[in-house]
């Protein structure tokens, strides 16, 4: 009998370890769908960044020369609007104080890759209608790790789309330096982004339309030294650009060869990517390379730039969102340059589109060529996710798609950061009028 | 315990640990199918909003705190407007589709404007700063502009009083276009 017993227990032990292992079996289930396989990655818990009663929104992430790691993003006012203003449209807000477009920029550090953080600083001096979403702002650092900050708001009239880059850089008492304005020329400007040179400098690009006809933008520039002071005028690199989204930049040769990316529109409305290569530290670029012809004919507004990483080879790794000629093309796709920039291998998908979404994407490449990428898609419920992926050194081997978000809202715009065998991944989650900046970091390369 | 009560037993054991086996082995295929089509393969693609087809319903607050519904304009045509306040072709279609908002109160069929990817505050200054003067729906969590099957902002649906489409334009809208489509939804724009 107590044989018996024991048997049943034993075989009652055996079938409780099956039935509860199967859940973990299935939560790791995308290695075996996936023919191509890598590493999973561990990511830590979830952090929350800046005040929650103030919506954060539209991190990015960027390490600075001391290993240390800083966070940038904007936050509501706690004011309501400027002066009191009231707001007294039809919209029955008559006597009320509606809400205000008044954000402010704050940038954190962390010294151990992201697990603890100091407290948040304030970066502009006045409180501005800073930019969020595609068009948020964005951080580089000298040698000595002090940092320059630049943001878009929108132009005198309250116009989004005819704005201002404004920066701020941090002062010898841990403050800023009180914001200005980069562009010459009023309202014409936004979706900035600001790289240190390798010489100690910095490039500011951004999306112009000073020129506003013929309608398709144009890709400006300007070199600023670590003093804060310009050291060009602003300066057009480019034309044909898509009027709507982020851009990509790395070096190359000490600041020598400069890359950048963009998303391109021609007459049609054909938009397509393109890789723009300077040879002479950024003075003047070649003609646009097109990274591929996805012939996406779209007129509307699709708010998602492409991200451009260079590994120690000299490969050119770039990330892009595109319907292309149908829907049923639409996704995350990745293309690699071995040539310098000559040429593209022809695109390969990512992640294809779970349904008619903007996808947002942000790629990495580690010291160990590994290619590391982020973007949104809808998870079966139909809310937009964050995931990731790697690629291999060998350019083929693709580890599995990974969500890391599970958002009860929508999240949007991952970027990533990658250091020391430390990936960092940052986005926005909205739940209806409220945000938050969501942290998580991961162990790679091991 | 006799032995045929022992061999009982265990045949009975046997059977719950293949019923067990087989109910493991389906809670698998099933996870794994799920897990594969959700992470590799093109959704099925599901029928979005089509000319001559019902629109979606929805129903959304709008910017001074109301509920509005597809419901709320059955009996007249509708224009809907899906935009984002920082997006360019919406605002440079925004005069005329405050002009239509103007008509549509003198003839009869109304304007919605769906703001899509934006926050309050944002839709609030925009509207203010461009002078809209039709109703704001906020589609803060996207779920409309996913079942119209909108890619980027703007997009116009003209919906008959029995809330079928019939017109969509993907893009800014024309003045052109704006009247063909009114007529199709049976009205007569000056």
């Amino acid at each position: 009998m107590k044989q018996f017993i024991q048997r049943r227990l034993k075989n009652l032990a055996v079938w409780w370890v099956f039935v509860l292992s199967m859940p973990a079996c299935s939560a790791d289930l995308a290695p075996w769908a996936n023919p191509e396989r890598s590493e999973r990655l561990r990511f830590g818990a979830e952090i929350s960044l800046g005040s929650r009663d103030a919506d954060p929104s539209t991190p990015f992430l960027r390490y600075a020369a001391d290993n240390r790691l800083f966070a940038v993003w904007t936050e509501d006012h706690d004011t309501p609007l400027p002066q009191g203003r009231a707001s007294s449209d039809h919209h029955g807000m008559s006597g009320k104080m509606a809400p205000s477009p008044m954000r402010n920029v704050y940038l954190a550090a962390s010294s151990d890759g992201g697990k603890t953080w100091a407290p948040p600083k304030r970066v502009n001096s006045e409180t501005e209608a800073v930019q969020g979403e595609e068009n948020g702002p964005k951080v580089a650092f000298d040698k000595n790790s002090r940092a320059y900050v630049v943001w878009s708001i929108p132009g005198g009239n309250g116009d989004k789309t005819r704005a201002n880059i404004r920066f701020a850089m941090e002062n010898d008492k841990g403050g800023f330096t009180p914001a200005r304005t980069l562009n010459e020329v009023n309202d014409a400007a936004r979706f900035p982004i600001i790289e240190a040179t390798p010489d100690g400098n910095f490039l500011i690009a951004w999306i112009d339309r000073r020129i506003d006809n013929p309608k398709p933008r144009q890709l400006y520039l300007m070199k600023m030294g670590a003093d804060g002071r310009a050291l060009t005028k602003n300066y057009q690199a480019g034309e044909g650009l898509c009027e709507c989204c982020k851009l990509g930049l790395v070096f190359a040769d000490g600041g020598k060869t400069v890359y950048m990316v963009d998303r391109e529109v021609d007459r049609n409305k054909i938009r397509n990517h393109v890789l723009r290569k300077s040879t002479d530290g950024a003075a003047t670029f070649g003609a646009p390379v097109e990274i591929s012809n996805d012939g996406w004919q779209v007129p509307s507004c699709p708010h998602s730039g492409p991200s451009i990483g260079r590994d120690s080879r000299g490969w050119l790794h770039v990330t892009w969102f595109t319907v292309g000629r149908s829907e049923q093309e639409a996704g995350i796709y990745y293309s690699v340059s071995t040539d310098d920039g000559k040429s593209f291998a022809p695109r390969r998908l990512v992640h294809a589109n779970t349904a008619p979404e903007i996808l947002y994407n942000n790629l990495s490449v580690g010291d160990d060529d590994r290619v590391y990428l982020t973007w949104t898609n809808l998870d079966s419920y139909g809310k937009a996710q964050v995931f990731v992926r790697t690629l291999l050194a060998d350019g083929q081997t693709w580890s599995p798609i990974q969500q890391i978000s599970r958002a009860q809202g929508n999240t949007s715009r991952p970027v990533l950061a990658l250091r020391n065998k430390q990936l960092q991944v940052a986005w926005t989650e909205i739940d209806g009028e409220n945000s938050r900046v969501v942290f998580r970091s991961a162990e790679v390369g091991q | 315990m006799k032995l045929s009560a022992i061999r009982a037993t265990r045949f009975r054991s046997l059977v719950l640990s293949l019923v067990l086996t087989l109910l493991c082995a389906v809670i698998f295929v099933i996870k794994l199918g799920h897990l594969e089509a959700q992470l590799f393969q093109q959704a099925a693609p599901t029928p979005g909003p089509a000319v001559n087809r019902p629109a979606p319903t929805f129903s959304l607050r709008t910017l001074d705190g109301k509920m509005v519904s597809l419901e709320t304009y059955r009996g007249k045509p509708l224009i809907m407007n899906f935009f984002a306040s920082w997006c360019d072709p919406c605002r440079e279609e925004m005069p005329l589709i405050n002009e239509l908002a103007a008509n549509g109160a003198k003839q009869g069929y109304g304007v919605l404007g769906i703001a899509v990817e934006d926050t309050r505050a944002a839709v609030t200054e925009f509207a203010k700063e461009a002078k809209l003067e039709f109703s704001i729906a906020l589609d803060l969590n996207s779920t409309v502009k996913r079942s119209y099957r909108i890619f980027g902002p703007p997009a116009t649906f003209i919906v008959d009083p029995n809330g079928i489409i019939r017109e969509i334009v993907l893009g800014p809208v024309t003045s052109e276009r704006a009247r063909d489509a009114l007529k199709k939804a049976s009205i007569a724009l000056n």
